[in-house]
């Protein structure tokens, strides 16, 4: 089963047809956007392409030292910190949700995450890691409920995760959670109606991609 | 409903990772249970990456933000009074990132040769739908995830222990002078008139509880202090986490260089 959902998205780069030109964007001044950002790492993603990751890698890491020097203040450990940020991002890179996550942010919170742990370490001596409990570091993450069927979940959470962020928050209130549709428009801040409306369109688009799917 | 929400600097503070354990669970905790909060934090992020993580064209952006674009364009904040920040780096090591060749390419190749993480091993983890709970007194309370290293470990977390209403389950966060604990008051149960020699951050998870000032709802988070004084008490029974003597002025880092905190908050 198809659970991550960057598999489907492989069109989104195709070398062959739409080459990106790697080296040229590093001799000159590069132009780099997020959404290069976005096409190298759904490369990484979907082919572990390494000309793509090595883009990434020369973006991102002096950037990453730069902040383990001033966190951590020794050089040694700065590179730890890319090596360990870097790491991360080429072993998950398909578990991150491109459609929906910022690839820069996404690479902060690792490196946060990793640097947090490692301040601690270096003050501790002890090989205890908490970041990616406090922040985790996929979203669906945040939603998994505590119900049997893992399967399911899994699969539900794909289908929530397409759902747009409004939609989702009262679908997870209402059925995660157990909020009243009044408890959830006062913790949102909106009115009932509105909730109701956001979970009858949030419960349509769910119907249709589970429907879709036992075509 | 939750009326008692963190400032947003230690928001800010908690974006940046820049607080103790103790306190950095009990605001990921917080997060957890209310969206507002969830969505600042994600916005502090991506302000947050935006400044350590630019993109080459948003150094004139952020140029026209305060304090903190000000550090990016001139490469220091030395008018603030803040020692040279994280921005001052970027210019140089970046030119002196491409010097070191030899060994970025095997860093580059160590990296590459590590295996995918498989979405089974993963999913263990970073997307566990394991749910977390502790049991005290007979009930069984679920946790934020904030807590998953914590409980069932013995050597991160203490049994619970109490006498009377009051059960406390002491967590190990080596955050100095910082003591974090799970708190259970029993139905009924009542703390007797205190006052905080330090800050105490308390977050309510689970029942209410009421004193003098108000009543509290789960995930209401609190900041007393010694000028504080309460008895607060429980008719359904609750479960608090609290940080007692939690430093409330942040790690150095970007945070301080946020007075007044401006751009990046709005
Ligand atoms: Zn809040």
């Amino acid at each position: 089963m198809q659970i991550f959902r960057q598999n489907q998205h492989g069109s989104h780069y195709d070398r062959s047809s739409s080459p990106i030109n790697i080296k040229g964007m590093q001799d000159s001044k590069p132009d780099i956007s997020e959404e290069t950002l976005r096409h190298w790492l759904v490369a990484v993603a979907n082919h572990r392409d390494k000309s793509a990751f090595r883009a990434l890698f020369d973006h991102f890491g002096p950037k990453v030292r730069s902040f383990g020097m001033s966190r951590l203040a020794q050089q040694g450990l700065a590179m730890d910190l890319v090596q360990e940020t870097l790491t991360t991002v080429w072993t998950k890179a398909h578990l991150f949700d491109t459609d929906r996550g910022n690839v820069s942010t996404w690479v902060y919170a690792i490196m946060r995450n990793q640097c947090f742990d490692m301040l601690r370490r270096v003050q501790h001596n002890r090989e205890d890691a908490f970041g990616d409990d406090i922040w985790p570091l996929f979203d669906v993450d945040t939603h998994a409920g505590d119900h049997g069927d893992h399967k399911l979940d899994a699969l539900l959470n794909q289908y929530l995760s397409k759902l747009p962020k409004l939609q989702r928050e009262v679908v997870l209130g209402i059925y995660l959670q157990e909020l009243s549709q009044q408890e959830l428009a006062d913790r949102l801040g909106v009115p009932l109606g509105t909730i109701k409306s956001r979970l009858r369109l949030g419960l349509e688009k769910l119907k249709s991609l589970l429907e879709k799917h036992h075509d | 409903m939750i009326k008692h929400h963190p400032s947003d600097e230690m928001l800010l503070a908690h974006a940046a990772g820049e607080t103790v354990l103790g306190l950095a669970i009990a605001l990921s905790a917080h997060c957890e249970l209310c969206p507002a909060c969830a969505a600042k934090v994600e916005h502090f992020q991506h302000k947050l990456a935006m400044h350590h993580l630019p993109l080459p064209d948003q150094t004139s952006e952020a140029a026209r933000s305060g304090a903190i674009s000000e550090s990016v364009s001139k490469g220091s904040v030395d008018q603030s009074g803040v020692a040279s920040g994280d921005s001052a780096w970027n210019s140089s090591w970046d030119s002196s990132w491409e010097s070191q060749d030899n060994s970025l390419d095997s860093l580059f190749d160590a990296i590459t040769a590590t295996p995918a993480a498989s979405a089974v091993e993963t999913s263990a983890h970073d997307c566990s739908t394991v749910s977390l709970a502790t049991e005290v007194k007979g009930f069984s309370y679920s946790l934020p995830k904030a807590f998953r290293s914590f409980v069932a470990n013995p050597a991160l977390a203490s049994s619970w222990s109490g006498i009377g209403h009051v059960s406390r389950m002491r967590l190990d966060t080596r955050d100095g002078k910082a003591r974090s604990s799970l708190l259970h008051i029993a139905a009924g149960g009542e703390i007797p008139e205190h006052t905080h020699k330090g800050q105490e951050i308390t977050l309510l998870l689970h029942g209410h509880f009421s004193d003098e000032m108000g009543d509290y709802a789960p995930g209401d988070f609190m900041v007393t202090d010694a000028r504080h004084q309460h008895t607060p008490k429980t008719l359904d029974g609750c479960l608090c986490f609290t940080v007692v003597d939690a430093p409330l002025h942040f790690t150095k880092g970007l945070s301080k260089l946020l007075n007044p905190i401006g751009e990046l908050i709005y």
